[in-house]
């Protein structure tokens, strides 16, 4: 690495071992459960803690097969699912107007739009069961859920695509409008292709944080459970190693979904290109 | 360039004049940028809008594309009246200064695209932008993506893409703008070429007048909104009617001066030739390869200053009482060259003195 400066005096030396230790003592505070959760989703240990008895896949084994888990497994998947595409369509058609128009207001309209991000979740779920429950006489369910987590979501599909918009080259759109397209043919042909990786990227992440949300759902989902719902109904009764396996795939799946997330752009690239060289060859 | 037929077949365009733009004015809040502009633009002819960056040039262009609505008067093309159109709807074709190819598509996606929006039949459309890509040397390069390519061969690519929908008019917004001297140079003269080879009325925006006297027919001079002198190149060189476009085009000598029929008298009492044209006080302009330096009647004495070898040829400064800045004389190489500090006397023919209206010296 490169400092700044090079010759250090014996008490800098120190004194910046010790700061690189600090930092390293922060990070194992901060992620050593993590790491203590999966290794006890190992353990052969029935009682899911120290110590470790033996390696097992028993308990992975036991929540795959669990008719319970199913039920959560699917139900997160289906209302994920939905967030996800509620997400996109709402988030890409609002970054369009805070990027591109000449709103009055605009800078506000911004924050509002992107609030949701900041607002504790709590408030937002409170808030929508007294709507939906006392104003509307709704029956809580999957899709009052969804409701909830997309508005939680979506405001990170509209910094993303918005953070595309105002990098697009407006000259394109001009170049196609002198081409003879139209505003949908532009929008289809030129705007969309060229912003559909932040698109895709959105909706990886309002998919990934729809996965493990907690505080909405609870609010809003009335009877059913989604995932995380499910684990802490299971710890109330003690934390088993099934448990830890549960939060353990979980934890995988979300981290593969972000890696995606992060590499698409590459990726879409990359397939556009092999696609260009077969089609023109 | 290969010999590729024709994209516009002379006998399928209208005999009505190109463009006509009828006293159009481009308001931005209270900013003018064009005060009534009127311009008549010819068929198939190579039309050059010169001038430093906001005479309104651009926005001449933008308004016969349609990507800018004029606040009053009227645009015609081939005869008919486009103002209100949007550009997709207009004859009109554009060569973008940054090129703008669409960097998701092919080179021949590029190309074909403008014929896909009118529907063209994929065998046609396939035929004419090979047929576009041949037209500017491009023909192998159709699988490409515009990011593999150089500016050169991107610009070449932005050319074909607008012309392969056989438009009326080729707008080009100074297209050349982000290429070094040399290839710049060069394309000139390809887009010359494929003028002649298509016969479309070429409008071309440009700052540098070296690029505009090098491809236009016809040059408008543009300053402050307005066209200062409309010519072909040699015209405007010769014949600049003004201060501005004198110093705009080309390298010039102003002398303060009191015009009395074909004499001028400068400060320092001299006397010298001049075209005459104006009588009074006047700015008289000499191009400095109209100086000659041997003295005789109605010239002007100075001592060199600063001799340059620039290759094709010599150019020397010489101090003069008769004019506020060095006055400079550019000679053939080969011509004997004065040493410095050696006097001199300057003199031109009557026709090189060109008398314009009196302005502050530069």
């Amino acid at each position: 690495m490169a400092h700044d400066v090079e010759v250090l005096s014996r008490g800098a030396r120190v004194a910046r071992a010790l700061l690189n230790g600090y930092a390293l003592a922060i990070y194992l505070f901060l992620f050593a459960p993590i790491v203590l959760l999966v290794l006890f989703s190992f353990n052969a240990n029935r009682y899911g803690t120290f110590p470790i008895t033996g390696w097992t896949l028993e308990w992975y084994r036991a929540a795959v097969s669990d008719y319970q888990v199913h039920g959560a497994v699917t139900t997160t998947l289906k209302v994920a699912a939905q967030v996800t595409l509620i997400s996109a369509i709402v988030g890409t058609a609002a970054a369009f107007p805070l990027v591109r128009s000449r709103l009055p207001f605009r800078e506000g309209i911004r924050i509002v739009l992107i609030l949701p991000i900041m607002i504790p979740g709590l408030l937002i779920g409170v808030s929508l069961l007294v709507l939906f429950v006392s104003t509307f006489h709704w029956q809580l369910s999957e899709e009052t859920a969804v409701i909830g987590q997309s508005v939680y979501t979506t405001p990170f599909v509209i910094l993303l695509v918005a953070a595309r918009l105002q990098g697009f080259d407006n000259a394109l759109e001009r170049a196609a409008a002198d081409l003879g397209a139209n505003t949908f043919q532009r929008l289809r042909r030129v705007v969309l292709p060229l912003i559909f990786p932040a698109i895709l990227a959105g909706a990886l992440f309002a998919f990934t944080l729809s996965l493990d949300e907690f505080i909405i759902t609870y609010f809003l989902i009335g009877a059913n459970n989604t995932l995380p719902i499910y684990i802490y109904t299971q710890i109330k009764f003690g934390i088993t190693p099934e448990v830890n396996a549960v939060a353990s795939l979980l934890l995988a799946g979300s981290l593969t979904l972000l890696a995606v997330a992060f590499a698409l752009p590459q990726l879409v690239r990359r397939a556009r290109r092999a696609v260009m060289r077969v089609t023109t060859a | 360039m290969t010999t590729v037929p024709p994209l516009a077949d002379a006998d399928s365009r209208p005999d009505t004049a190109g463009i006509d733009l009828r006293g159009v004015v481009k308001q931005y809040g209270t900013q003018a940028a064009l005060r009534g502009l009127d311009l008549q633009i010819r068929d198939g002819e190579f039309f050059c809008l010169l001038g430093p960056s906001g005479c309104g040039k651009t926005t001449t262009l933008n308004l016969i594309g349609g990507f800018v609505a004029p606040t009053e008067g009227e645009i015609w093309i081939q005869g008919k009246r486009v103002d209100q159109l949007p550009p997709h709807k207009r004859p009109v074709n554009t060569v973008f200064q940054s090129y703008a190819l669409f960097p998701h598509m092919s080179v021949l996606e590029n190309v074909r695209f403008g014929l896909k929006m009118d529907r063209v039949p994929r065998d046609v459309s396939s035929e004419r932008a090979a047929q576009a890509l041949g037209l500017v040397g491009l023909e192998e390069f159709g699988s490409r993506m515009p990011a593999q390519l150089s500016g050169g061969q991107q610009q070449r690519v932005a050319v074909a893409r607008a012309l392969v929908k056989r438009p009326a008019v080729l707008l080009l917004d100074e297209p050349l703008g982000a290429l070094d001297l040399k290839l710049r140079q060069r394309l000139q003269i390809e887009l010359a070429q494929i003028h002649r080879d298509v016969g479309t009325t070429f409008v071309y925006v440009t700052h540098d007048q070296e690029e505009a006297m090098s491809m236009a027919d016809r040059i408008a001079v543009m300053n402050g909104g307005r066209i200062e002198q409309l010519g072909t190149p040699e015209e405007i060189y010769r014949g600049p009617v003004s201060r501005f476009v004198a110093d705009f085009i080309g390298d010039s000598n102003f002398f303060e001066a009191t015009v009395e029929g074909a004499v001028a008298q400068l400060p320092d009492g001299s006397r010298v030739a001049c075209a005459g044209g104006r009588s009074g006080a006047a700015t008289l302009m000499v191009r400095p390869e109209a100086i000659v330096l041997h003295g005789g009647d109605g010239s002007i004495a100075g001592h060199v200053v600063q001799t340059s070898f620039l290759g094709s040829y010599i150019r020397i400064a010489v101090e003069t009482p008769a004019a506020g800045a060095p006055v400079i004389v550019a000679l053939r190489d080969g011509a004997a060259v004065p040493a410095l500090g050696e006097g001199v006397m300057l003199s031109w023919t009557a026709a090189d003195g060109v008398v314009l209206e009196p302005g502050p010296a530069a």
